[in-house]
């Protein structure tokens, strides 16, 4: 089946399904998506536990990208998309209208797909959320710099070429500067959208232990559709399809004795 | 022959072909003009003909070949020209004789076969003058002071030219220096006393004052121009005395002449340097005999100022208007029909925008401008008569449309990705925009710039009802406060080449000169291109790798 040698051994002490407030970093409560009349998420109800990796795993257009969206609520930019329900960050929905978008992205960071430099330095590129804050001492960034670029474990390799242009760096590379210019802002919640599909094997390899090793500092979400790397990477695990959320339990039980029938056909691979 | 279709071979030949047509239709024209307008400035032999006119008697012709042609003898017959009827055509060569006052006309055609002898003696001089155009013919005598003396070599004669010339400068600076500062001083005096007088607030203490300060520039005034008659009487002092083809001695003055050369007598080396410095001069001097000598600077600068200061205008306002039409504007009919309609906007013939720019911004903002700023000056207009500002504007309209659309074609290639990276990161739209987006969309921004600079600079007839002049006395950017003067009036290249091509009383002097203005006008035109194709250039080496 699944190897899962490598999460076996942690222990896990959180029941997702059952969170105290205060080892919640989220919850999504009732919540309902549509994309013009048609509706992609059916009330979707969970709670995301505090520093721990989650992951959302699923068969493709079963709206685990979608779900991750709703929560920096990156979905606004889709004119037609429309939603109902809550999804409470420190006790507030963030959809409420007194909700700043920005202020909101800035807690809840977001790492996607394709790497997405920006076409400015390597440097110009961790400090660019900071920037945005107003922030332009120059001590202050260089400090910031090194300590996110380390924190995504790309720091040996670009401290020498921090004014180049970032699209000089591999694809791998891409992706851990764009994760440090993620955590450069320090956020809560760190959103990773298949962070490694555009990636070979072993920059795969090495993004997948600097998520283990985010989950120190920070809250983790992770979409995948490498059954193994949810396996490998997370704490707990959330199996969706056709837009309902169909299972969510710690990893080991989710891969190990799935309670629906549904997430054991997927898991041994009968479909998806 | 069926493979031979299937393989596409005659589908590479045809396309081929059409892009060989283009460039031998591109090359072919830059071609014509750049020979035709270059070969101008070359310093051409001067011939002396001697012609068997129709009763019998002889005359001697001086001057340079323009043109030959052939022409049926049928013709000249029906023309009631006598001639062998037995030839079957004639050469007959056009010949610029200039010596424009003592002749009908300063060009005229000789008939082959009426030619009995031709030469090119070394001793006859071309003088460039001020007014009257050339003059050829063979110096003879100087009249030094008054006291005329004969010619012993051509550096005497130079010197005292020299001379001439330097003091006639002199008094040019003067006239374009001091005394226009003076006038253009005791102008806005009489403006600023006006203007007192319309509020009712002039007093004697006031008027004392100006008047105390314009009978200063009055008398520094008095001084200018006396100096100015002294420079000009001194250049007046020498003549030099020519005998002209008609075998009579014709005295020139020397304060009239510009220059005197001896194309017969000159190396091949001293003819090229000629030839630049005759180029030297068409670029750098101001235009005189109605445009059809001297030279074409305050056009070249004239063209250049307008086609900038469009620029500025035109960047901004379509940069931010594409901005929002595909950023902002909700995505609906009527964003699609307002896009319709600026891309519409790109095909109303040029004319109907001068139309515009004459009732929208002469009149009615230049008019309410004026108005409201400047009721001294009235009833003479400031900003309510055609000026390069509104050129410069009712340009910006007309090429409006083409920066939008290719803004708008630069912002819609920027992947997504970028714009949710910077989303994700708690950037808000408008920081996106600014700090990704538009940077990004830069070298777009420029292509359309220099499309709507490649237009603008070649457009003539708009311009020809919002500011263009056919003779401007003053540029719009001279040393006197503020500077730089928009509501002025300017030349055009594009404009005169029409006017000279097509507005002269002297066709044939005019031609060449057609040819030289048309070749400088492709080349501030590509000068402009290249400049700024080079900054889009060094943006796109910047964003080179965005495919990802």
């Amino acid at each position: 089946m699944i190897d899962m040698s490598s999460n076996l051994t942690d222990a896990v002490s959180l029941d997702v399904n059952n969170l105290s407030a205060a080892d919640t970093a989220l919850e999504i409560k009732n919540l309902d998506l549509f994309y013009g009349d048609k509706q992609a998420l059916f009330d979707v109800s969970m709670k995301i536990p505090k520093k721990q990796v989650t992951a959302f795993i699923g068969p493709s257009g079963c709206g685990k990208s979608t779900l991750l969206r709703c929560i920096n609520r990156m979905n606004d930019l889709v004119d037609i998309c429309h939603i109902k329900g809550d999804i409470n960050l420190h006790d507030k929905n963030i959809y409420d209208r007194d909700v700043d978008v920005a202020t909101l992205r800035r807690n809840v960071g977001m790492v996607f797909q394709r790497p997405n430099p920006f076409p400015k330095s390597i440097y110009e590129n961790v400090v660019y959320g900071l920037r945005l804050q107003g922030i332009n001492d120059k001590r202050r960034l260089d400090e910031a710099a090194e300590s996110s670029l380390r924190g995504a474990a790309i720091w040996d390799e670009v401290k020498d070429r921090l004014h180049e242009n970032a699209f000089g760096l591999s694809g791998g590379q891409q992706q851990r500067l764009v994760i440090a210019r993620a955590i450069a802002i320090e956020p809560e919640i760190l959103l990773l959208d298949e962070p490694t599909s555009a990636l070979d094997p072993i920059s795969t390899l090495v993004i997948e232990e600097l998520i283990t090793k985010l989950k120190e500092k920070f809250t983790v979400v992770i979409v995948t559709h490498n059954m193994q790397q949810a396996a490998r990477v997370s704490d707990h695990t959330a199996f969706m399809y056709m837009g309902k959320l169909v299972e969510y339990s710690d990893t080991n039980t989710l891969f190990t004795t799935p309670a629906k029938k549904q997430t054991e056909d997927y898991i041994t691979g009968k479909y998806g | 022959m069926k493979n031979w279709f299937r393989s596409g071979s005659p589908w590479i030949w045809m396309t081929g072909g059409a892009v060989s047509i283009s460039l031998i239709a591109v090359l072919g024209l830059l071609m014509l003009i750049a020979w035709r307008g270059l070969t101008y400035f070359w310093p051409s032999a001067i011939h002396e003909f001697n012609v068997q006119l129709e009763d019998g008697s002889s005359r001697t012709i001086i001057g340079e070949i323009y043109d030959r042609e052939v022409v049926p003898i049928q013709r000249l017959l029906e023309a009631g020209v006598k001639i062998d009827p037995t030839l079957e055509t004639v050469e007959r060569i056009l010949v610029k004789t200039g010596n424009r006052e003592y002749v009908d006309l300063d060009f005229s055609w000789l008939l082959g076969p009426a030619i009995t002898e031709q030469s090119t003696p070394a001793a006859v001089a071309v003088f460039e003058r001020f007014n009257n155009g050339n003059f050829y013919g063979y110096p003879v005598a100087i009249e030094e002071d008054g006291v005329k003396k004969t010619l012993t070599s051509a550096a005497q004669l130079d010197a005292l030219i020299d001379r001439a010339v330097a003091l006639n400068d002199k008094a040019q600076d003067l006239q374009k220096g001091d005394i226009s500062s003076v006038n253009y001083e005791l102008e806005r005096i009489r403006l600023k006393l006006r203007s007192y007088e319309l509020k009712d607030e002039l007093t004697s203490e006031i008027e004392a004052k100006y008047s105390k300060i314009s009978a200063g520039l009055r008398a520094e005034y008095q001084i200018d121009e006396a100096q100015l008659f002294s420079y000009r009487d001194q250049a007046n002092r020498d003549a030099v005395i020519v005998k002209d083809m008609r075998g009579e001695e014709v005295r020139i003055p020397l304060s009239n002449v510009l220059d005197v050369t001896y194309p017969n007598d000159m190396s091949i080396v001293s003819k090229i340097g000629h030839w630049f410095g005759n180029m030297g001069s068409f670029i750098t001097s101001d235009p005189r005999e109605a445009n059809t000598e001297g030279g074409v600077f305050p056009a070249i600068f004239g063209t250049i100022f307008m086609v900038m200061l469009m620029a500025v205008i035109v960047t901004p306002l379509g940069v931010v208007a594409a901005i929002y039409l595909h950023e902002y504007a909700p995505k609906n009919g009527l964003t699609k029909m307002i896009r319709i309609a600026v891309i519409n906007l790109a095909g109303v013939p040029s004319i109907v925008y001068g139309v515009f720019g004459l009732g929208f911004f002469v009149y009615m903002l230049g008019g309410s401008i004026d108005e409201l700023f400047y009721p001294e000056s009235s009833p003479s207009p400031v900003f309510g008569s055609p000026g390069v500002l509104w050129s410069a504007l009712t340009l910006a309209i007309l090429t409006l449309p083409v920066v939008i659309v290719s803004t708008e074609e630069g912002l819609s290639r920027i992947p997504t990705s970028l714009r949710q990276g910077s989303l994700a990161l708690g950037a808000t739209k408008f920081e996106t925009l600014w700090r990704i987006i538009v940077p990004m969309a830069s070298p777009a921004i420029m292509t359309g710039l220099i499309l709507a600079v490649a237009r603008a600079a070649g457009e003539v007839a708009p311009l020809m009802l919002v500011g263009v002049v056919k003779l401007a006395p003053t540029l719009p950017v001279d040393m006197n406060f503020p500077y730089i003067h928009v509501e002025r009036k300017f030349m055009h290249l594009g404009f005169h080449i029409y006017d000279v091509g097509f507005q002269s009383p002297n066709v044939e002097a005019a031609r060449p000169l057609v040819y030289a203005t048309s070749f400088l006008l492709v080349t501030v035109i590509i000068g402009l291109n290249l400049t700024a194709i080079g900054v889009r250039n060094h943006l796109r080496e910047k964003f080179k790798n965005l495919e990802l």
